[in-house]
């Protein structure tokens, strides 16, 4: 292979339009509260299905049909994989199947709106569903990409090694912005909120790892991410927003940022720290000692962060705790700088156990995938 | 004479109330500074939803109208969002048009913003914001969603199957399971939004009704549940009355009280008993909370024939004309057909012996005259103004001078009260008016059709 395909190009074209959109939606849900189907930040999601559907159901057809004559010689046949009797990349058929359950989210989530009201939280079963659409568009996007690194060397393998990272660092975006009510600054003293980082980050971090071998893969994730959000943060609210919608409890004159950053490229740099050190053990060991490992440098930062993000030093546009949404009441928890008493005493230590195994499970879970991708070439 | 000890709710009869029963729209009349206007706002079935709006102005001065919602209390109150231009009609120049994004369930007010060549004027509008419905699926979009559910879930299962390079099988029926579990999921979610989401739904209050005291009437207002916001010890004067109760014989509608009972403790009110004919009355009490909700409990209650005392200052019943070569008239032009949810001017006189209409007319109650809407098969109750189907204590938390702007010291002859019917079907109006000291109250009835055209 002497240069990465186009259609790894446009899904990670597609991948990017998603995660800018789906951030700027939820800034417009908190600046501008008004929306239609047909808002930027809308098409900018949607666009994410509608290249994945095209794409990738153009490379199956073209596999499938055009390339017949030339699958019909076993070697020409071992970067397709056979799905209902279509013939293409496994990854375009997750693509695919990504952009049809974004696209199929979008009239149920219209009815949704008709049926219980406009949009009021993002985590509803027809946002789930786009969700679940944009991160299997993302994987396809990655296994894509990892069949094309996996069957090259050099430069370009090289290069298609940053640009698993970058999708893999888009998914992880993907999936602590489904969470956000659950990980903003006034609940990060809560077990809830770390269970839900655990569960979601690891996986993500040891798939960058073990799908490309690099040495600091994770670290590489976690920093993409981190610059993905600090790049909202400064630069949406540089743009002019008012509310179009009551009740207004916050005076709002531009777009309102997602919060600073959750740290997790403190613990992705520990986990690239101690993973050579690990190659002889066994898969659950290594799993065990990356959740620990992860959950003991996350949540001991993260939590005396939360204390800086909650105090005056850092109400100010760099670290962001300026920011409230439109409707956010002056008397809620973020507004007066407080932390959210989710759970009991009892319950958070269960809850923090929970997270614990949950960081374990997901570690191990990420490092079968990531191997697994590391193998596959169709 | 009161041989019935306890008379009785015999059920609360209305699906949806609010500020009237059945008869969600709001319609309103008054000035935005210099420009009169007239205005129906249809409100939107589920919350957060979008509101209609149509503003009539009744001069051809005005070149912009403007639309803010705001909450009518608290800190939002205070924070409005960016107005809203309406479009003016391509068919009629005086016709401005527009939608309002409802946010929460409560008690709204549009500020209505006319700006033309004698300048800018503003008209507060009260708007009670429920949700009244939950809508089904389309059947069309519920086939599409079934049959991409099942696309791709075998997709997904058969992706599976490519992706693992041994146990094909063993993987697949893992991926079934997997799958199986997360759409059972998803439904148990669903379900569980669909329940809170139908805890929300408007739930009217009752009214029960008990002539368990000599020469009294009782009332209890009853909560089924609703918001947490609703409570009954926060009821402000509209009129200058806590309530305004009105008994209607059922289903005849041949009679008509309209009642003022204080209240005796929180929830609990009380009249001096009138006279009744024995029968099945429906009981509407119209009350206004702090917030500017109004709300209309619901109820009724089969009574027995009652001599009472005779209705007097307030209070009134009937239909009292015609009497005495006094009767009072319905201004219909018969050739122009009354369709639902049109807004129409409906313009009642009195008229003297002599065929002329009296120019005696007194405010009643601070207006020119209170008309009640009710629909034959009694699933429609409003209590209608010369401003509108607005509660005027509801204006006044949204704007104490506009409430006192409103209030009539002269009117007549003619008074016009702006509404316009829900649905189609037959409807009786009985409409009070006061001269000489004594509220009359006249009784008419007319049937509404469909609407065919769009809403003018």
């Amino acid at each position: 292979m002497r240069r990465i395909p186009w259609y790894i190009w446009l899904s990670v074209l597609g991948v990017t339009s998603a995660m800018i959109g789906a951030h700027w939606d939820i800034s417009w849900h908190r600046s501008i509260g008004r929306d239609t189907f047909w808002t930027p930040p809308h098409i900018a999601m949607q666009l994410c299905g509608v290249i994945a559907a095209i794409t990738c159901g153009y490379l199956i057809l073209w596999t499938t049909f055009a390339q017949s004559r030339l699958r019909a010689s076993a070697s020409a046949d071992k970067t397709s994989v056979n799905v209902l009797g279509f013939h293409g990349p496994l990854g375009a058929f997750i693509c695919a199947w990504g952009g049809f359950t974004m696209i199929t989210s979008a009239p149920f989530d219209d009815w949704w709106h008709n049926a219980y009201g406009l949009d009021v939280k993002i985590l509803s079963p027809p946002h789930i569903a786009a969700a679940i659409g944009i991160v299997a568009v993302e994987i396809g996007a990655m296994t894509l990409i990892a069949a094309s690194m996996n069957r090259t060397a050099g430069r370009v393998r090289h290069r298609l090694e940053w640009l698993f990272l970058y999708v893999n660092s888009m998914i992880l975006v993907a999936l602590l912005a489904a969470v956000i009510e659950l990980t903003n600054r006034s609940f990060l003293h809560t077990a809830i909120c770390y269970r839900v980082i655990c569960i979601l980050t690891p996986i993500v971090l040891a798939i960058a790892s073990r799908a490309t071998g690099l040495r600091w893969a994770a670290t590489t994730v976690g920093a993409i991410y981190t610059a993905f959000i600090l790049g909202l943060l400064w630069i949406l609210p540089l743009f002019p927003a008012q509310p179009k919608l009551g009740p207004v409890m916050h005076e709002v004159k531009q777009f309102i940022p997602a919060d600073f950053p959750l740290l997790v490229l403190m613990p992705a740099l520990v986990l690239d720290l101690l993973w050579p050190r690990m190659t002889a053990w066994s898969k659950w060991k290594q799993a065990a000692v990356s959740g620990v490992s992860f959950f003991g440098v996350l949540v001991p930062v993260e939590w005396l962060f939360a204390d800086f993000l909650q105090s005056p030093a850092a109400r100010n546009a760099f670290f962001g705790s300026i920011y409230f949404s439109y409707f956010q009441s002056p008397q809620s928890y973020g507004a007066t700088y407080r932390f959210v008493p989710y759970e009991t005493a009892a319950q958070f230590r269960v809850g923090m156990a929970i997270a614990l195994a949950c960081a374990i499970v997901s570690a191990w879970l990420g490092m079968g995938a990531g191997d697994w991708l590391k193998r596959v070439r169709r | 004479m009161y041989g019935v000890r306890s008379l009785l709710l015999a059920g609360v009869f209305a699906a949806s109330a609010m500020a009237h029963v059945g008869s969600p729209d709001v319609f309103f009349q008054g000035k935005a500074g210099p420009y009169p206007i007239l205005v129906a706002i249809r409100p939107p079935e589920v919350i957060p939803g979008i509101a209609r709006i149509e503003v009539r102005t009744l001069s051809p001065d005005v070149r912009e109208i403007q639309l803010t919602p705001t909450p009518m209390t608290g800190i939002a109150a205070t924070h409005p969002p960016v107005a809203d231009i309406a479009q003016r009609s391509h068919d009629d120049p005086q016709l401005f048009e527009g939608s309002l994004w409802l946010m929460a369930a409560g008690s709204w007010e549009v500020h209505i913003r006319a700006i033309g060549k004698n300048g800018a004027g503003e008209l507060p509008v009260p708007v009670p914001a429920v949700a009244l419905k939950i809508r089904p699926m389309q059947r069309g979009v519920s086939y599409f969603l079934i049959g991409m559910m099942v696309f791709l879930t075998v997709g997904l299962v058969a992706i599976v199957g490519a992706a693992v390079e041994s146990n094909r099988r063993i993987a697949m029926a893992c991926a079934s399971v997997v799958l199986v579990l997360a759409l059972w999921g998803g439904s148990v979610w669903w379900g569980e939004d669909d329940a809170v989401s139908k805890q929300k739904l408007f739930r009217p209050l009752g009214i029960q009704l008990a002539l368990s005291t000599p020469g009294q009437m009782d009332l209890r207002i009853t909560d089924p549940g609703w918001l947490a916001l609703r409570k009954l010890d926060d009821l402000v004067p509209d009129h200058g009355h806590l309530m305004h109760l009105f008994l209607v014989r059922w289903p005849e509608m041949d009679r008509v009280h309209h009642l003022h009972p204080d209240q005796t403790a929180t929830g609990f009110f009380a009249t001096s008993l009138p006279s009744l004919r024995g029968g099945t009355y429906r009981i509407y009490g119209d009350i206004v909370h702090e917030s500017g909700f109004a709300e209309t409990a619901v109820g009724e209650a089969m009574l027995p024939e009652v001599h009472g005392h005779a209705v007097s200052g307030d209070d009134a019943d009937g239909p009292s004309l015609p009497r005495d070569g006094f009767d009072m008239v319905w201004l219909r032009d018969k050739t122009k057909p009354i369709a639902a949810t049109q807004l129409n001017l409906f313009s009642f006189e009195i008229v003297g012996p002599d065929g002329n209409p009296v120019g005696d007319l007194e405010p009643y109650m601070g207006m020119g005259g209170h008309a009640e809407f009710i629909k034959t098969d009694g699933s429609v109750f409003a209590h209608v103004h010369p401003t509108g189907s607005v509660a005027m204590a509801s204006v006044g938390v949204a704007s104490p001078a506009a409430m006192m702007a409103m209030h009539e010291t002269k009117p007549g002859p003619v008074v016009s009260f702006p509404y316009g019917v829900p649905t189609a079907g037959t409807y009786r109006i009985f409409v009070q008016m006061k001269r000489a000291g004594k509220v009359e109250t006249g009784g008419f009835q007319f049937t509404a059709s469909e609407l065919t055209t769009g809403v003018k």
